[in-house]
């Protein structure tokens, strides 16, 4: 049967080249892993979570503490902005008396900062916040940068997860006479909330990635994250990885390494996270 | 005041009807005056003048696209936001325009409760959503809430299937008994007057029969507006029919002098399944 015949080759040849596709994404990602995983374990000590930075050896508390600051920095910031800006873009400028989606000034922005290249702007949080508020390297100057990096990344997911919202809750909910704002507190951001916890939970982990806008805002400390928003530098694990890399020691190298790890830990951590929440919601609904 | 909400299955036609004492409340619990409504340059109603009695069921029959559901969700207002939207005429309940300044859209909808065609239960569990309405206009408080989900439930005839599974999702049910559940729902808030559109069409010979059943024991405590399509129920749960046809109100009529003498050409096709 001819046709039987090339339907066949037709699916083969779809089949191979999503094959492909495949191992072109998760190819170079199981590599990064895998040449981490391989250059840090052998060494590994795990007495580098609890010892601070000595130049460039010693271990990295100080760094771990420091990104751990900034996540949680930045989902708060970023998280209760970018949420809040998601839900006016879904919900508040919905109704437009043409009908047409509101809201088109603020996406306008969003979309253009999300263009920004992270090295942009983390120049501009230096020449602002750190020289031009006199600031200095400080966890603020960072937070706020990294926020405004991501921000519209997370606006951007909890806009999309509120628009999946079906309609028939809506309708539901208002043919009841509930108030907008209940409705949307016990029902929309319910059914709403795996799409933005994934989207801020992403968010962060792009922000734990950033070497850049860290450079110029945060700077970079040896020491435990002091209790200041301002005029203190903080360490990051990005630090170490890009820094002590070039390093002639071998302390050095291995510090860069183990930092790279904890980073993919930290990252899939969240990824993992992001996963189950999305998970469990689809087994409750 | 709350406890009588609970207590008695329909307190707000019992409540006000006290409340009022003996001044007689008007026979038409609502009223559609040379209602004519657009969306846009789009007519889609016109000239509607429908009075509803107390406590009967109502059917609204009609081809498909002739605006029953469109005169149905004005009955609530939930037109209102659609873009475009425009109405000359007026709808009066109890008397008063759904439209008057002083008038409060959600108790509005409270009173009026409407059923959708798809059974819409909300993403929370059983126990949650029969009491969702009564949370939202603080109707009761926490400690009864338990209790107005059974009494809801049981009146329903929901109970015994779901008794055991109060927090589970509501998705997990059949259709039916979702559509049943969605009627406890709008139950609970103690409505006067229910609007329900095709509640059925989605729905096995038995659902169908079991919320059939339901709603002919609710009137006259309540007073039903329903859709259908099937001219067979509306024949069996109606007191009085009306017939759209392209936007018009074009018979109304108890409905069985409707189905045995239609007064209109157009009526007496429809019903004798020619047209539609
Ligand atoms: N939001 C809307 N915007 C514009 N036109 C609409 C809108 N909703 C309904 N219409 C139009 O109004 C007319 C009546 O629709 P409606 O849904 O009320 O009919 P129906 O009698 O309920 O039909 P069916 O039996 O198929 O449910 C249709 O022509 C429809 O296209
Ligand atoms: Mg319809």
């Amino acid at each position: 049967m001819p046709i039987l015949a090339r339907r066949r080759a037709i699916n083969g040849a779809f089949r191979a080249l999503s094959s492909l596709a495949l191992a072109a994404v998760v190819g170079p990602a199981a590599w990064i892993v895998i040449g981490v995983v391989a250059s840090a374990v052998p060494h590994w000590k795990w007495s580098v979570l609890t010892t601070p930075t000595q130049g460039a050896s010693g271990g990295l508390e100080g760094a771990i503490l420091g990104t751990l600051v900034i996540v949680v920095g930045v989902g708060i910031v970023a998280g209760g902005i970018g949420i809040l800006t998601g839900v006016h873009l879904a919900e508040t400028s919905r109704v437009r008396r043409d009908g047409r989606p509101g809201g088109g000034l603020l996406r306008g922005a969003s979309e253009v900062l999300s263009g920004f290249p992270s090295i942009v702007l983390g120049y501009v949080g230096y020449v602002a916040l750190v020289v031009g508020l006199h600031w200095q390297f400080s966890l603020l100057a960072a937070l706020i940068v990294l926020s405004v990096m991501v921000l519209p990344y997370i606006a951007k997911a909890t806009e999309v997860a509120l628009r999946q919202v079906p309609t028939s809750y809506r309708e539901g909910a208002e043919a009841l006479g509930m108030r907008t704002g209940f409705t949307l507190r016990r029902i929309v951001l319910k059914a709403a909330l795996p799409g933005i916890a994934t989207g801020v939970l992403v968010g962060l982990a792009i922000a734990v990635g950033e070497t850049a806008p860290l450079l110029y805002t945060a700077g970079w400390s040896p020491a435990n994250p002091k209790a200041a928003l301002i005029h203190q530098p903080i360490g990051y694990l990005t630090y170490p990885v890009w820094t002590f890399y070039d390093y002639p020691s071998a302390a050095a190298h291995q510090l860069s390494y183990d930092a790279a790890l904890l980073l993919v830990v930290l990252v899939v951590a969240l990824l993992a996270v992001a996963r189950v929440i999305v998970w469990r919601s689809q087994r409750h609904s | 005041m709350d406890l009588d909400k609970i207590e008695a299955p329909h307190a707000g036609a019992s409540l006000a009807s006290l409340v009022d004492g003996d001044v007689p409340r008007p026979r038409n619990v609502l009223r559609s005056k040379d209602l004519s409504l657009r969306f846009a340059s789009k007519t889609i109603l016109t000239g509607i003048d429908l009075p509803i009695r107390r406590g009967s069921i109502t059917a609204l029959i009609g081809p498909t696209g002739s605006g029953k559901t469109t005169f149905l969700r004005t009955l609530n207002r939930m037109n209102d936001k659609v873009p475009g939207f425009a109405h000359t005429g007026d709808v009066l309940i109890d008397g008063e325009s759904l439209w008057a300044r002083h008038a409060d859209l959600l108790d509005l909808r409270r009173r009026v409760g409407m059923v959708f065609q798809r059974p819409n239960p909300f993403p929370m569990s059983i126990r949650d959503n029969v009491v969702a309405g009564v949370k939202a206009h603080r109707i009761a408080r926490r400690g009864q809430l338990d209790l107005i989900a059974e009494r809801r439930l049981q009146e329903v005839g929901l109970w015994d299937a779901v008794k055991d599974r109060l927090g589970d999702s509501p998705f997990r049910l059949s259709g039916g008994q979702q559509q049943l559940l969605c009627l406890a729902r709008a139950l609970a808030v103690g409505p006067d007057i229910l609007l329900l559109d095709e509640p059925t069409s989605s729905l096995d010979p038995m659902s169908t029969e079991a919320i059939e059943h339901l709603l002919s024991t609710l009137a006259p405590a309540l007073t039903l507006v329903v859709v259908t399509h099937n001219l067979a129920q509306a024949r069996r749960i109606s007191h009085e029919t009306v017939l759209f046809f392209d936007g018009t109100l074009v018979e109304h009529g108890p409905t069985a002098d409707l189905f045995a003498n239609p007064g209109d050409p157009r009526t007496q096709r429809y019903v004798s399944g020619r047209i539609g």
